[in-house]
Order: C-alpha cells, then structure tokens, then sequence
C-alpha cells in the first residue's frame, strides 16, 4: 500500500520545497555576496574582513569564549550529571526537570537577571563593597567574563543533559570494577569513565560550542558593543555600517561551524546506531 | 562517602546558578523603587501592572503570539504529511529531503532573516510580517516533522492496511485511524514549536518595523534606554508562561514521552 | 473450471526490483478453505496481500466471483484480512472496531447495531463491546479481527498465520472458531501459515509454496503421504529424503543398489522415521543420537547412506549411543517423488 513513490513525494515536496525556497535559497544567495564582489568570483572579501584588526579579535574571542564555556561546563556538567544519576528515581526525575526548566524560558528573560547581578548597582557589587573589598563598583558587565558567564548559564543544561544519558548508557558495574582493581577516583574518571562517556561529551560539547558561537542575545545584552561577538559585530554591520559583503563573510563563517558540528554529531549518531 | 557531602552541595550550587537567576527577576520585579535593583526596595506589584499598559509591549506580544501559533500550525501543515511519506514510504532522496527539511535548525536564524531581508523585503516590497511568518514556519517545520516522524514510527501502519481492507478511502484512513493515534505527538509538536517561536530572537532581529516587532525585540529595545524593572517584571511573566505551559504539557500529554 | 470463485493467472508480484512471486497459476472454488504452506520468503504472504489489494501485480491477472479484480483497489475488493498482528484501531472499542466497516458502508442505527452485535456474540466477546484492544488478551483481539472482517460478509477471507501467537491450547481452540466459521457461513477462506500442522488440520486444500512458485498442490492426505518433489517430502515430515541416480539411491558418496526394483517414473525416494526398520536389514549404521519421546523413541544413525532418522515404540528394547546395527529402508513404504527439486 505504501509503494506508489509519486504519492510520498507529492506529500513530502510542499515542506521541502517551502524550506528550500524560504530559507536555502536566500542563505545561498547571501553567502555568494561574499565570494562574488563587483562581477567575478574572489576571496578578497575574506581577505579585506580579517586585514581589519577588530574583526580578527572579535572572530578569536567568540572562538575562545566558545572553547571556554564548553571546557567549564563539561567539568561541571560531569560533577552535576554523575550526582543526578546517582540520585534515587524520584529526586532524579525531579533533578532533570529543574535542569530542563531553563531551557524553556526566554533567553532574553535568563540573560536579564544577569544585569540585576553583575550590574553596577547588582548584588556582586553590593556585596564586594558592603565586604569592603572596593570603594566604588566594580565594572563587571560588558566585560567578556559576563558574557561567559552568561553563556555558562544558558547551555549548561545542554551538557548536563547530554552527559546523564551518557552515564546512564554506561554499564553499572564498570565503576566498582575499577575500584575493586584499585583504581583512585581520578583514575576512575579518567580511564573509565572518560572513554565510555566520550559520545555524549562530544555530542554536549558540539552543542554548547555552537551554541556559544551562534549567540545573539547574551554577548549583545552582556556583552553590547564593548565585547563584540560573531553575531552582534555582523548586526553591527548591517545595521550600521550597511556593509552586507562583510555580513556575509561572517554568516558564511556562522555557517561552516554549525554544519561542521552537526556533520560530527550525525556521524556519531550512525556510529552509536551501529553498534 | 564523600559523595553525601560533595552531592548534595553540587548540585545545590548548580541550582543556584541556574535557577537562582530567575527568582532574583521575580524578586526585582517585585520592588516599590523607580530603579532595577535588588534586593527590592520594598515590594509593589506596581510594575507588574504597568507592563500590560505598555503599549508597544501589547502589540508585540500580540504579534509574538500570532507568529507561535500561526507559524506553528503552517508548520504542522506541511510537515505532518512530510513526516507521513518519510515515515510509511521508500522516497528516493528521502535523505536530503530531511536534510533540507532540517536545515533551519543548523543555520544560525540572524542569517535566514537577514537573507530575507535583502532579497524579499527590500527590493520586493514584501511584506515584513509575511516575511517573518515565513521565516517562523520554517523555523519550527524540523521540530514539527521530527516529533510527528517518531510517533508515526511508533504506529503500526498494518491498521491503515485494514482500515482501507474495510473500505475506507487512504485520505480516509488517515483521519479516521492514523491521526486519532498521533494526536499526543502533534501537540506536543505544536508545544515545542510554540514555545520555540515565541522566544525566538535573531530570526526576527532584521525582520522588524514599525508595528512589527515581537515581544523579545521589543523588550531588547526597550531595556537600552529605561533602566526600570519592568522587563525584569514582563521576563518573569513571560518564564512563568513558558513555565505553565510545559508543566500542563507534561501533566495532561507527558510531553516528555514525544521529545 | 466453471465453479472457480478465485484465479490467479500468471501472477508476478515484485517489491521494487526483487521478484517474490513468478508467474503464479492458482484456481480456488467457492468455501473451500485453503491454506498457503511454505517456509519464510516463499512467496505465500506476498501473494495474500496481493489478493486483498495492499499490492499490485507485476504482471499477470486476478478473477474474482467473475469479475477481473486485478486493478481494482484495496478499499472496493470485499475482501477479508485478519492480520498476523490483529490490527485492531487501539483508540476504538471493540463494537466501534467491529463497526468501522458497515459504518463506511453507511449502515446506520438499528441496522447496524443488530450486525455489530451479532458479530461480537458470535465470537463469544459479547461482555467485551465497551472495552478497547489494549484491555483484551491477544485470543480475544483476534477474535475481534475476525468479527471485524466476518460483519463486512466478504467473498474471501484471508488470515495471515492464524495460529502462530498461540499457545496450543488457544490454537486448539481457535482451529475449531475458524472451521466453525467456515461451516455456518460458507466464506472462502484462505490462510497463510508456515506450520504443516495447522495446514494438515484445517485445509480442504494446500497449497505447497517455494522461492515464488508452487511445489505442489493437493488435499492434506495427498500432500501428506504423496509428496511430489524432496522439498514438500521434507516439510511434512519424510526426514529421510533421497535422489536417484539409475535405479540407485543417491548419497555424498556412492549409489547405493537396493533390493528391489525402483518405481519407473520415481526422482527420488522418502521414508519416514517410523518406517524404517531398525535390527535387520541390508545396511549397517552407528547410533549418534537417541532421545526418548513418551510413546515412541528417537534415534538419529550414521550410515553410509547418510544419516538416518529412525522412530520405533518406546516398548521395543533400546539401542545405546555407539553401538552398531543393521536396518532396512524398505521399498513398499517409501513415497516416490516425481521430481528431487
């Protein structure tokens, strides 16, 4: 009954033709704008956006904050996965839940409290001059570290959740195993439960470092025009400057690192599957 | 061991962090004071108040609003019949057409309206509530084909099979016998793509105007010149919105179960 | 023939590029219950669904009560399926699964209530019409399927593995639930199974199946005692299967003479364990194996001509593992096989 291919395709093709026409066709055309200046094909708008030095600090820093964030909170993420999945069934549920919670609010509503926190008038500063350690506020929004913090805050859960189905996939006795052949704590984590829960690292990792780098709000809310990310220096430059090859220069830049993540997480995908 | 010291203060600590945040806006929110501060200066609901007489405030949510739910049910439109062919038949290209279908959720979505922008606004005139509609239908279509293609997986299709045996025409069977069964995984697709397109923010960075903004671009803009507590007060009610709805979802649907 | 109700001509059935049927030629009359017997891949299940619709010929034609049905769909055959799963609608009751399909008729009210409930007694769920598949155990959903297809009044009705999913006391009883259906109404049934057993039992006719193509067609005694090639003499049971080579047994190694003369038209010979005599005879075997069955023993031999399967009644004095012995195959008891392949 489910043979007739020109039926599949006539229920599939509205859908794909509506995504390629409202989303591939105009991102495509938008990349060529970078690569295709003044009539021929050339890579000096490449060239000409990493000759300017802000450009090139903005594109390293939205790098390192990415390589930061996903660094910090995997060994969080590790800490607070292997607690959660020791927890008894209930309190675990429970646990994923509170997690998961964050991730259904507005980014724009989780990096706002920051401001209430980090602000001149926030509580980190409240509580730095109420312990005396400075007289006068301290300056800690628009500050790299706010945004890190703000994007710490925002895919955090990403990795948590991702390691707990790691652990979780684990077999149960590998850990006393160890143990019983003497194994340390750090070697336990090292040597077991690193290499059994790689998967779900990479698949955490993939996730918070693309996250980070594709960032809109947190770096433009913490970060404003002081710490300029991938994303905001592009609306910068639209919106400002006018200047669209820039734009596209750095979209298509957005572009490759998202695909290359989701590339290696469909690999291990298929690779898990396998098994 | 350790572990009963070391646990608990992790994961408290990690509470905090995550989670402390959000009740520190309520707290602010809540203040009697003229300025974002916390702890409040003394507690009002007074700005509570005054972001339901914020005009702007009501019609971009409004506008928020009609994108979730219009955007969403586009989706749904399209993509339960894509999830269908995909889940029931052997499509050539089946593949690249969920490639395709997927592609909203790699592209960064500042870059889909910014192409929007230029090649469909500008030069055509179109219309930028349309625009951004379009532009909010794609976003949620992976979510909507992904959601409905794992309860279809999850449908026997030899009951289409025996639906049809007993009479029935193939559009017949799938009202009659295939949707009553997915019914939990559309609404819990419709969940997922309402809340996902409601907090949604670059897609709609380009896409704005004047009388055309959705609720999180308007509270951007509007946080850079006024430093009162009144988008601490409208996060915290837009949080406990997002909040209700997932925690109905998941005590009438178990949504859980679909995502 | 002139009381043919259902014919296959020439039938091909492909799934894409890989052919699963060739060139089938099959005459079923009006309420005989036939059975499709065959290892898995054969071809049986394919050319069910081909009956009923759910797949369209390569080639070839299907004549139904007179009528060519060959392109006609699925939804307008009046053609009966009780799936191998049941298939019942999980978010209707029972009497709305049993409705579903007078329903699209545009049977309404008294009418239909009086079918539905009469459909559901005589499957003896009666208490059970409130309920839904997911509150009943897997005899009761079947029962329902078969309700569910008998309320429509098809002129086939087909039934894929009936009997597997149950345990043998169930398929006890479902055996008698179909033979009874059968007799009361006189529906021509067919049914697809891999089990010689449920075949012999319920079968007016069967129908032997191999690769997509028939090896033999024929009553249950037929197909029980008379197998026509080495595969069907197999399948019901002859675990002693033999080519022949000139008048000679064929073996790995040699052809074997035996003591007297071989069927004319004879491809190979079949005995079966029980006929095998064992103490006497020509040849000489080893005893591999030997289980004990309650009424009879098992013993599994090895030969020069092979290994040989033998039964004898568990009274008879037993052979031990490693001893040797003689038996006999003896010619009046073995079926003749027109053909080894």
């Amino acid at each position: 009954m489910f043979q007739n291919r020109t039926e599949a395709l006539a229920l599939a093709l509205p859908a794909a033709l509506f995504a390629a026409l409202v989303f591939l066709l105009p991102v495509v055309i938008l990349l060529s704008e970078g690569f295709h200046i003044d009539g021929s094909w050339t890579l000096s708008a490449y060239t000409g956006f990493f000759s300017q030095s802000l450009n090139r600090t903005v594109f390293l820093r939205t790098f390192k904050l990415g390589l930061e964030v996903t660094a910090v909170s995997a060994v969080i993420g590790y800490a607070a996965a292997f607690a959660i999945v020791n927890l008894p069934p209930k309190g675990k549920g429970r646990m994923i839940g509170l997690v998961t919670l964050p991730l259904m609010i507005s980014p724009v509503a989780r990096t706002y409290a920051w401001i209430v926190i980090l602000g001149r008038t926030g509580i980190v500063n409240q509580a730095i001059q109420g312990l005396g350690l400075s007289d006068s506020p301290l300056r800690l929004l628009f500050t790299e570290t706010a945004v890190f913090i703000g994007l710490l805050q925002l895919f955090l859960p990403l990795m948590i959740l991702s390691l707990i189905s790691a652990l979780e996939n684990m077999p149960k006795d590998a850990i006393p195993a160890a143990r019983v052949l003497g194994a340390n704590w750090f070697q336990v984590f090292w040597k077991v439960i690193l290499p059994l829960t790689r998967e779900g690292l990479v698949v955490g990792g993939t996730l918070v470092f693309t996250g980070s780098l594709t960032a809109y709000i947190t770096p433009a809310v913490l970060g404003g025009s002081k710490v300029l990310m991938l994303e905001t220096l592009l609306y910068q430059q639209v919106s400002v400057a006018n200047d669209f090859v820039a734009a596209s220069v750095i979209a298509f830049m957005l572009i490759v690192m998202s695909f290359a993540a989701n590339i290696l997480l469909k690999r291990l995908a298929t690779a898990r599957n396998k098994r | 061991m350790t572990s009963r010291i070391l646990s608990p203060l992790v994961l408290g600590l990690l509470l905090i962090f995550l989670i402390g945040p959000f009740f520190i806006i309520i707290a602010a929110s809540l203040s009697a004071g003229d300025t974002l501060a916390f702890p409040p200066q003394g507690l009002s609901l007074r700005w509570v108040f005054k972001v339901f007489t914020i005009d702007s405030f009501r019609d971009s949510f409004a506008m928020s609003m009609l994108l979730a739910v219009g955007g969403t049910l586009a989706a749904l439109v399209l993509g339960i019949p894509a999830a269908y062919a995909l889940s029931r038949y052997k499509l050539p290209g089946a593949e690249t057409i969920r490639t395709i279908v997927s592609l909203p959720i790699i592209v960064p979505g500042i870059i889909v309206g910014l192409a929007l922008l230029r090649y469909l606004v500008v030069p055509f005139g179109f219309n930028i509530t349309l625009a951004l509609f379009f532009a909010h239908t794609a976003l949620v279509l992976p979510y909507a084909v992904r959601v409905v293609s794992a309860s279809l997986n999850n449908l026997r299709s030899d009951i289409e099979e025996a639906a049809v045996l007993l009479g029935s025409s193939r559009s017949g069977a799938f009202f009659r016998v295939v949707m009553p069964n997915i019914r939990g995984g559309i609404l819990a697709a419709f969940i997922l793509g309402f809340v996902t397109s409601f907090n949604q923010v670059p897609v709609s960075l380009f896409l704005s105007g004047p009388g055309v903004r959705t609720l999180p671009i308007d509270m951007l803009g509007y946080m850079e010149t006024t430093y009162d507590p009144s988008i601490a007060a409208l996060s915290a009610l837009l949080a406990f919105l997002s909040i209700g709805i997932v925690f109905l979802a998941e005590r009438f649907l178990g949504f859980s179960r679909y995502v | 023939m002139s009381d043919t109700y259902l014919q296959l001509d020439k039938l091909t059935l492909a799934y894409g590029d890989t052919v699963a049927v060739k060139d089938l030629d099959l005459s079923i009359k009006k309420g005989e219950l036939v059975a499709l017997l065959g290892p898995s891949g054969c071809g049986k299940t394919t050319t069910m669904r081909s009956i009923a619709g759910l797949l369209n010929p390569a080639s070839g034609r299907i004549t139904l009560d007179g009528a060519d049905i060959t392109r006609v769909s699925a939804n307008k055959r009046n053609v009966g399926l009780v799936f191998q799963s049941y298939a019942l609608f999980p978010h209707l009751t029972v009497y709305e699964n049993v409705a579903f399909g007078l329903r699209l008729k545009g049977i309404s009210g008294q009418d239909l209530d009086a079918r539905v409930t009469a459909g559901i007694k005589s499957v003896g769920l009666a208490s059970f019409a409130a309920r839904k598949p997911g509150e009943l155990s897997g005899g009761q959903q079947q029962r329902v399927a078969l309700a569910r297809s008998m309320v429509m009044e098809p002129k086939v009705l087909l039934l894929d593995e009936p009997l597997s999913n149950l345990d043998a006391r169930l398929r006890l009883e479902m055996r008698a639930e179909l033979q009874r259906v059968q007799k009361e109404t006189g529906v021509t049934m067919i049914f697809v199974t891999h089990d010689q057993i449920e075949a012999l039992a319920l079968a007016d006719r069967i129908v032997v199946m191999l690769d997509g193509g028939i090896e033999q067609i024929g009553t249950p005694e037929e197909i029980y005692n008379k197998p026509v090639s080495a595969f069907v003499a197999d399948f019901v049971g002859f675990e002693n299967v033999f080519a022949l080579e000139n008048g000679k047994l064929a073996t790995s190694n040699s052809l074997v003479e035996l003591s007297a003369p071989v069927p004319q038209a004879a491809k190979g010979l079949a005995w079966r364990p029980r006929m095998v005599i064992l103490g006497s005879g020509p040849f000489q075997g080893t005893v591999r194996g030997t289980s004990f069955a309650g009424n009879v023993r098992e013993y599994l031999l090895d030969t020069p001509l092979g290994p040989i399967k033998a039964e004898v009644d568990a009274g008879e004095p037993s052979h031990t593992i490693g001893s040797t012995l003689a038996f006999d195959l003896p010619l009046g008891a073995a079926a003749p096989l027109s053909r080894y392949r």
